[in-house]
């Protein structure tokens, strides 16, 4: 249903009006044919683009009463909620791939080097499987789309900028190891670490299952 | 076969259905009838699942065909896209959806997309999602709401016809004391959560008089 709407449409056009002109900009300042610059700024328009994507999937169907006929017809929780996260995480690598033009672009420009962008579209892929993910989750929580989509940016920008607090001993070391940014940085150095994917993946599991537990406990309001 | 036993239901600390016990036997019509916030919609929000009772046990046999009181849909598919998804949903086998369109009085709409339907034709719709698959039990909350009166008549039929030839346990709720009249076999009437008559319709002389006098003993006690 979300292609349906016009949301992926304008999501998208406005990402990447967005992306190729702060793209273009650091290519002109750095005078050099590189792709790491595209993934932080990539990633910091997610963060405003995934919620959008995922606010309705299942706040409208509970604001409308489908999700009664879905539940009634027999459709679990779990599924219910794979099933809305596979569709908003898709439609999100969709919106995200014109972005594969920039690599055109650059081979074009100059001869840059292939490690860093395969390991930085891997990274900008499991990031966006993460922020569907807690979109689904604040999604899961509310009946109304505004309020899903301010949690989930307000969780997505938590974990983006959990790394300002490293100054701070132990809880830095500690907020380090949550911070999404860095976990980006990481993939956008051409290091496909497998630590940082399975955080990316655990994050993934955890709203999941924790988005699945807030459908159910809607049987308790 | 339809089965509540001492079930109860609170919300915050007010009980919406309060010991409410009673069955639907397969081949039956059974009117639920109640003033506005009696707890007829959450006594079948139990039965259904959607809601998890604080006491008691709700069952039925099978699956269950389920007409919410404000039916809702997809708007971008077509209503025979969208009986095609519920029966996926539903995992039914073979292809019932010309059958649902047509009992449903709608075979003429099946290309027609569900955001440009009347509130009467979202009704019938919603009739024919219940009806996929032949369940053995229905709930039907207030079935021939916004509907004209030819196809009340139609629908009225429909059901009786649901109970009468495919043997299904039917349990319906509306505010029409005529439409009760006109399909039902047993009227149960909840007031203020509780069930105050379980009676055969064959045993009312006056039903509009008994029901009055039914919810003015309750609502003074």
């Amino acid at each position: 249903m979300l292609w349906s709407s016009p949301i992926p449409y304008v999501v998208g056009a406005l990402f990447h009006l967005a992306l190729g002109m702060l793209f273009v900009d650091q290519l002109a300042v750095r005078r050099q044919a590189v792709i790491q610059p595209l993934f932080p700024l990539a990633g910091f328009l997610l963060l405003v683009m995934a919620p959008l994507l995922t606010m309705r999937s299942i706040a409208e169907e509970a604001r409308t009463g489908t999700l009664d006929v879905l539940q009634a017809a027999g459709v679990r929780a779990r599924p219910l909620v794979l099933g809305k996260w596979v569709a908003a995480w898709v439609t999100s690598l969709a919106v995200l791939a014109p972005a594969l033009l920039f690599v055109l672009l650059l081979a074009w420009w100059g001869d840059p080097d292939p490690g860093p962008m395969i390991a930085g579209f891997v990274g900008l892929a499991l990031f966006a499987a993460t922020l569907t993910g807690l979109g689904v989750l604040a999604s899961s929580l509310t009946s109304s789309q505004p309020v899903a989509a301010i949690v989930a940016l307000f969780l997505a920008l938590l974990f983006w900028f959990a790394d300002v607090a490293d100054d701070a001993p132990r809880a830095g070391s500690l907020l380090l190891r949550f911070s999404l940014r860095e976990r980006l940085r990481s993939f956008a150095s051409g290091a496909l670490d497998t630590s940082d994917v399975a955080w990316f993946v655990l994050l993934v599991v955890a709203t999941l299952v924790l988005a699945a537990q807030a459908v159910e406990g809607r049987k308790l309001r | 076969m339809i089965q509540a036993s001492g079930l109860i239901r609170r919300y915050g600390g007010r009980e919406a259905v309060r010991d409410v016990t009673f069955s639907v036997a397969p081949g039956e019509v059974v009117g639920f009838l109640g003033p506005n916030g009696a707890g007829k919609s959450t006594t079948m929000r139990l039965l259904l699942g959607l809601l998890r009772p604080h006491g008691g046990t709700a069952s039925i046999d099978g699956n269950a065909g389920y007409l919410p009181e404000q039916f809702a849909a997809y708007d971008a598919l077509s209503v025979r896209s969208y009986l095609r998804f519920i029966a996926r949903m539903k995992a039914i086998e073979g292809d019932d959806i010309e059958r649902v369109l047509g009992a449903a009085g709608v075979a003429d709409l099946g290309d027609r997309p569900v955001a440009r339907l009347s509130k009467g034709q979202r009704q019938r719709v919603g009739m024919a999602q219940a009806l996929l698959g032949r369940p053995g039990a229905y709930v039907l909350d207030e079935p021939t709401q916004g509907l004209d009166p030819k196809q009340v008549v139609e629908t009225r039929g429909l059901i009786r016809s649901l109970a009468t030839a495919d043997g299904a346990a039917v349990l319906l709720s509306t505010h029409l004391l005529a439409e009760v009249a006109a399909m039902c076999d047993r009227v149960i009437v909840i007031v203020r959560g509780r069930i105050v008559a379980d009676e055969p319709l064959g045993d009312m002389d006056d039903l509009e008089a008994r029901f009055l006098r039914l919810v003015g003993e309750s609502e003074l006690a």
